[in-house]
């Protein structure tokens, strides 16, 4: 360990700090979730079921329109998938941080969000685990603190506001917005709305899925150019 | 009313998915470092599917509206201004939530 790192025995007060930025927006999103979700006629725990079984924002956002319609389990369990698939990119980066110890590891890959990976991709490799963990457990705490308030306020009286279920393509929106930051070529958002443009006059019903096989399609091709062209430049 | 025994069937079967998700770079971190194409597809299906998802739900207000599109364009433009500026993903959620609810309750438009 080095002369100079921050704190050579972290107390849990460090890892509170850290997690602050994470409370400021998890809290009011969780409460927003947990409102939503009793407002759409489910149970109050149930929202807290919700965000302490799947933790994962955007996906616990799409589903409630999709458990009030009554959809199937499967149709939403393949939403999932499409939602949180970036998540199977964000675990490479962190392979070489992550701590031994079973159950350690296991939390910290269960509680990896957007928010929490960006946290202790900030973190210094000599890191206890026991930091990084409480981090990921602070975290989903406030989550699950904000699920509850946003739960039992949405369960003393019934709020008829159109345009609520709004925050999904809001927070849509912050993320494709986060994901063009740091993009290395704009081509995956062309595609996307030219996929779209081209899926939607077809089946406007199934226009998501067709546009996301659309994109894969053209991700490939992309592939095969761009991999084509360093060739071209090493030569 | 949301069945609450349909709706643990629900998260069971979410929590399960994205904890899938979130482990297979654990699992099958050689798998998906040795081949290329998984790195490709890595930088380039989350900026698309989040655009997608992003124009889906747009798409998907604007048409339960029955005063058109110009609610859900200016609310979206507001979000992507504010977000890209801010870098506050709460400020620019319930910003732009919370204009377009006055938009389609107060008739503004």
């Amino acid at each position: 360990m080095t002369s100079h790192s921050p704190a050579p025995h972290p107390a849990p007060l460090s890892a509170l700090m850290l997690t602050v930025p994470v409370a400021m927006g998890y809290i009011p999103l969780g409460t927003v979730f947990g409102f939503l979700f009793v407002q759409a006629g489910g149970d109050w725990w149930v929202a807290v079921l919700a965000s302490l079984v799947v933790f994962a924002g955007a996906a616990q956002y799409m589903m409630i329109p999709m458990l009030a319609a009554g959809m199937s389990v499967g149709t939403i369990a393949l939403a999932t998938l499409i939602v949180n698939l970036r998540h199977v990119f964000y675990g490479l980066s962190l392979l070489h941080k992550l701590p031994q110890g079973r159950w350690f590891r296991a939390y910290l890959v269960f509680g990896l969000t957007d928010e929490t990976y960006s946290v202790l991709t900030t973190l210094p490799d000599s890191t206890p685990r026991s930091q990084m963990v409480l981090v990921a457990l602070l975290n989903q705490g406030w989550w699950v603190l904000g699920t509850t308030i946003g739960a039992v306020i949405g369960s003393q009286a019934q709020v008829n506001l159109a345009g609520l279920d709004f925050v999904l393509a809001a927070l849509f929106a912050v993320l494709t917005v986060e994901q063009w930051r740091i993009k290395k070529s704009p081509a995956p958002l062309w595609i996307a709305l030219a996929a779209y443009a081209l899926a939607y006059p077809l089946a406007a019903k199934h226009a998501l899925v067709i546009s996301i096989g659309l994109s894969i399609a053209a991700s490939l091709l992309w592939q095969v150019k761009a991999s084509a062209s360093t060739t071209e430049a090493k030569q | 009313m949301i069945d609450s025994g349909y709706a643990i069937g629900v998260i069971a079967a979410m929590g399960l998915v994205t904890f899938s998700l979130r482990a297979l770079p654990f699992v099958a971190a050689q798998w998906l470092q040795k081949h290329p194409f998984v790195q490709r597809l890595g930088q380039f299906l989350p900026l698309a599917i989040m655009t997608l998802l992003m124009v889906h739900s747009v798409v998907g207000s604007a048409t339960e509206n029955p005063s058109g599109p110009w609610a859900e364009l200016g609310a979206v433009a507001l979000v992507v201004v504010l977000q890209w500026r801010s870098k506050n993903a709460l400020l620019s959620i319930l910003l732009g939530t919370g204009v377009y609810v006055l938009l389609r309750n107060f008739n503004v438009l």
